[in-house]
């Protein structure tokens, strides 16, 4: 079966030939399966955001070519890259990002509007990914009127509604208490693996991180390391992300 | 190192700042030149025939000094929202609170202050400037008018170094006065629309009466100039009060029934902009409102001024049917006329004895002569011809295209064996017609000027076509031009007011935009949604204003013959320069907003 996500070499140089330079991402190389849940982790400063803003085509690699869904997108013009985020993409930002003049409803539609679909395919699509999320009590209230983790979650429903190939999260538990952060991973696992959704996840935090199939530790703008879940508990896992940040920081 | 601080950040925002200080740039040079123009006495004296134009100009002057003091706060908070995340940062970083109101205070008045001086002495530029242009292009001679006028610049300067006091004092105390925190997180919340239909009908009603009160009040005043001194302030309050009404109600109640549609609403980033448009919109009704007024103020001005001026040639041509008139014609004269387009010549023998001036009655039966009958009724000239000289009114005319020492006499028109035989010097008036006098304005006054030079007691006498005209366009000219400086300076001020309004909620719409483009919006969307948006504020009260004026033109119906044949241009004039505003606008706000 094909990739979802194909890095291969790619590189990222901040700053212009003349100016001062620095080099964020160097000679990243992996992919992502279908259906796959991978966590990115790393220390500050270390690359994360950097290269999902290349994969979600925010931004454009030095060098390096990125095909997601069989698709170079490192050759797309401006238009057909802010189609493509609408169509195949869906993000999760750390602070929800959420517009608050419009309803969660609104909120949540937003990315169907966007393509143009009618109003009789917005409707059910809203609904039905809402209920999925436990947000149908909740539709017609504006973000300052949710609590936190009903906003992220809202987030979540609005980088679904469109059933993307993929889903980019960048730290979307960070601003979350432990017991908010820890209902999002399951919403996230449960989505994964009803949906079949591929799911890319930069995260701080270990229990977030240990909902995750596989995790990627980058370092200094390289992938140093990987770590599968090769299908024992959560526990586990998380035991074994520990020991690997420990080691890997040194 | 604060202070370092925040210079740098101002750096940072050159571009911001150079709107920021533009617009108050603007503000003083109009102000400027609307006092240049209102504190001349001896200008408004000697221009207008109207003893209420300086009560006019005083309550213009008083309107503009409370539209700039709104601008100025809009302008104010446009700063203050560029600077109160920065400042809310140092001062949780430990900076004190009276520290940072002083940099905020100090910060407010420099830039008010360097903005005024520079302003004024723009002001001055084009004051020179717009009154070169009125006055050469339209024919406008206008006396004791002068772009440097002390007295104007004095109070230019203190009024808005005392406005910016104020303004200074006002953030500092404001940020003195808010914590930290909301100064951190200062995006503003989102205003439900409450759907409270009950009030909204009653809003909607209450202003529709509001309005047809002040409708009623100048409909009116057309035909009761005297109703002027209660009429005007009546009709100003009840429209202001109105406007505002139906405004709130009106755009509250067509934004939740274009939301509820949604097939209009769901489409694209419709949605997103009608949310736009309420988010702000108890912010917006008022300025909305006033700009609705303002404009049609503006508006009202330039189309009367340009009424009174446009009404010259109508004017001209009902006193005077011949557009020249020439005694004893010579050679140069004759080949003026021929240069005249369509011209057709009359031409009359004359003898005059001591008491009596003759006339061939052949004459008069060959070549009839005609006439403009006034009818005091309808105020409508209509053309008579005559072939005879037993006519009053043929008389009048005759007699007063004659030489001075002339106009006394009798005159009598006799038959060609009576003519010949009358001891007198022979002589001969011709009259000129053309197929337009505006047209040949210029040999018609050379030909004049030459019957001057040659019969220099027709001085003083208001002889013919091109004095009378001389004489009216004059008169209706300062009219015209002080309509038009009225207009141009309102209109001006108050786009810009909206500009600022719109402008200083760019800075937290930032995050929307970004947002967007992040989850897949094209540019063009973006762009297509701010364009719609800012359009829809430019809109709005521009109709409103229209409908305001076209029933305000009502006021003038017994001043001006046809009050509404001249709209073309002073609309044209209007949209280009409002026009101009919008699309500045929407230039600056996607340039704060979009990357
Ligand atoms: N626009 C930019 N211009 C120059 N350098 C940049 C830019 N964006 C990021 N960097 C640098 O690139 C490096 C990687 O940044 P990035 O934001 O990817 O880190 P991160 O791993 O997401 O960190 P964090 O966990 O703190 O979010 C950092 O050293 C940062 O200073
Ligand atoms: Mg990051």
């Amino acid at each position: 079966m094909q990739n979802i996500v194909d890095v291969k070499n790619i590189e990222k140089i901040y700053g212009k030939a003349n100016e001062k330079q620095f080099k964020a991402l160097s000679d990243v190389n992996f992919e992502v399966q279908p259906g796959e849940f991978v966590g990115i982790m790393g220390a500050s400063g270390s690359g994360k955001t950097t290269l999902l803003n290349i994969l979600s085509t925010l931004d454009t690699p030095t060098r390096g070519q990125v095909k997601i869904a069989g698709e170079d997108i490192t050759q797309l013009k401006n238009n057909e890259m802010a189609d493509f985020r609408a169509n195949q993409i869906g993000f999760i930002f750390q602070d929800f990002n959420l517009l608050e003049n419009l309803t969660a409803y609104e909120n949540i539609a937003l990315p169907l509007a966007l393509q143009n679909r009618s109003n009789k395919e917005i409707k059910p699509a809203v609904a039905r990914i809402s209920e999925k999320l436990g947000l149908t009590e909740i539709l017609n209230h504006y973000p300052t009127e949710l609590s936190g983790g009903q906003k992220q979650r809202v987030a979540a429903a609005r980088a679904l509604v469109h059933q993307p190939k993929i889903i980019f999260g960048d730290e979307p538990t960070g601003a979350l208490d432990s017991k908010s952060a820890r209902a999002l991973m399951d919403t996230m696992t449960k989505i994964n693996q009803e949906d079949n959704v591929s799911i890319l996840l930069v995260t701080h935090d270990p229990f977030s991180a240990s909902f995750c199939d596989r995790i990627l530790f980058i370092k200094d703008g390289e992938i140093g390391q990987e770590l599968k879940n090769e299908s024992h508990s959560r526990g586990e896992f998380y035991q074994e992300i520990l020991d690997s940040l420990g080691t890997f920081a040194e | 190192m604060l202070n370092k601080l925040a210079i740098g950040g101002i750096k940072h925002r050159i571009r911001d700042y150079s709107v920021l200080f533009s617009g108050l740039m603007i503000a003083a040079a109009i102000f400027y030149m609307f006092m240049s123009l209102a504190m001349n006495k001896d200008f408004l004296n000697s221009n207008s025939p109207a003893a209420a134009t300086v009560f006019i100009f005083g309550f213009g002057a008083v309107l503009l000094a409370i539209i700039t003091v709104v601008y100025i706060n809009y302008a104010n908070k446009f700063l203050l929202s560029m600077r109160q995340k920065e400042y809310g940062m140092f001062m949780m970083l430990g900076a004190k609170s009276s520290k940072i109101s002083k940099m905020i205070f100090v910060e407010t008045f420099i830039i008010g202050a360097i903005a005024s001086v520079i302003g004024i002495i723009l002001g001055i530029f084009a004051t020179g400037f717009v009154g070169q242009l009125l006055m050469k292009n339209l024919d406008m001679p206008v006396k004791y008018f002068s772009s440097f006028y002390m007295p104007a610049l004095i109070t230019t300067l203190i009024f808005f170094i005392v406005i910016f006091i104020f303004s200074a004092l006002r953030n500092s105390i404001s940020l003195r006065m808010t914590k930290v925190l909301t100064l951190l997180n200062k995006d503003s919340q989102p205003t439900r629309i409450k759907r409270n239909t009950v009030w909204t009908v009653f809003q909607a009603i209450i202003g529709l009466i509001f309005i047809g009160i002040g409708y009623a009040a100048m409909i009116h005043m057309g035909s009761n100039p005297i109703f002027i001194y209660i009429g005007v302030p009546v009709a100003l309050v009840t429209i202001v009060i109105g406007t505002y009404f139906v405004m709130n109600s009106l755009t509250t109640t067509i934004i939740s029934a274009l939301k509820k549609n949604g097939k209009f609403s769901q489409k694209g980033l419709n949605n997103f902009t009608l949310s736009q448009l309420n988010f702000r919109i108890k912010d917006y009704t008022k300025i909305l409102s006033m700009v609705s007024i303002m404009f049609s103020l503006a508006l009202g001005a330039i189309t009367v001024g340009l009424g009174f001026y446009q009404q010259i040639d109508t004017v001209v041509n009902g006193q005077k049917y011949y557009d020249s008139q020439i005694i004893n014609i010579n050679s140069k004269e004759k080949a003026l006329v021929d240069k005249m387009s369509g011209a057709s010549t009359n031409r009359y023998d004359y003898k005059t004895t001591d008491k009596t001036v003759y006339y061939r009655q052949s004459d008069f039966k060959s070549q009839p002569f005609t006439y403009s009958h006034f009818n005091m009724d309808s105020m409508f000239s209509t053309q008579k011809k005559s072939t005879s000289l037993n006519n009053d009114e043929v008389k009048y005319e005759i007699q007063s295209s004659m030489l001075p020492k002339n106009q006394t006499k009798e005159i009598k028109a006799v038959s060609d064996q009576e003519y010949n035989n009358i001891q007198g010097k022979a002589n001969s008036i011709t009259y000129v017609k053309t197929d337009s006098f505006r047209k040949n304005l210029t040999p018609i006054k050379q030909v004049s000027e030459e019957q001057q030079s040659r019969f220099p007691s027709m001085k003083n006498a208001i002889a013919d076509k091109y004095v009378v005209y001389k004489n009216i366009n004059g008169f209706f000219s300062g009219l015209e031009f002080m309509g038009f400086f009225l207009g141009i300076a309102f209109l001006a001020m108050l786009a810009s007011c909206l500009m600022f309004k719109i402008l200083s909620g760019a800075a937290g719409d930032v995050k929307r935009y970004n947002m967007l483009h992040k989850i897949g919006a094209r540019q063009k969307a973006l762009r297509a949604s701010i364009n719609k948006e800012i359009a829809v504020l430019f809109a709005v009260p521009a109709t409103l204003g229209i409908v305001h004026v076209l029933v305000g033109l009502q006021m003038f119906k017994a001043l001006l013959m046809k009050p509404y044949s001249n709209l073309a241009l002073p609309f044209i004039i209007f949209f280009v320069l409002y026009g101009g505003y919008y699309f500045l606008t929407r230039h600056l706000y996607k340039k704060i907003v979009l990357k």
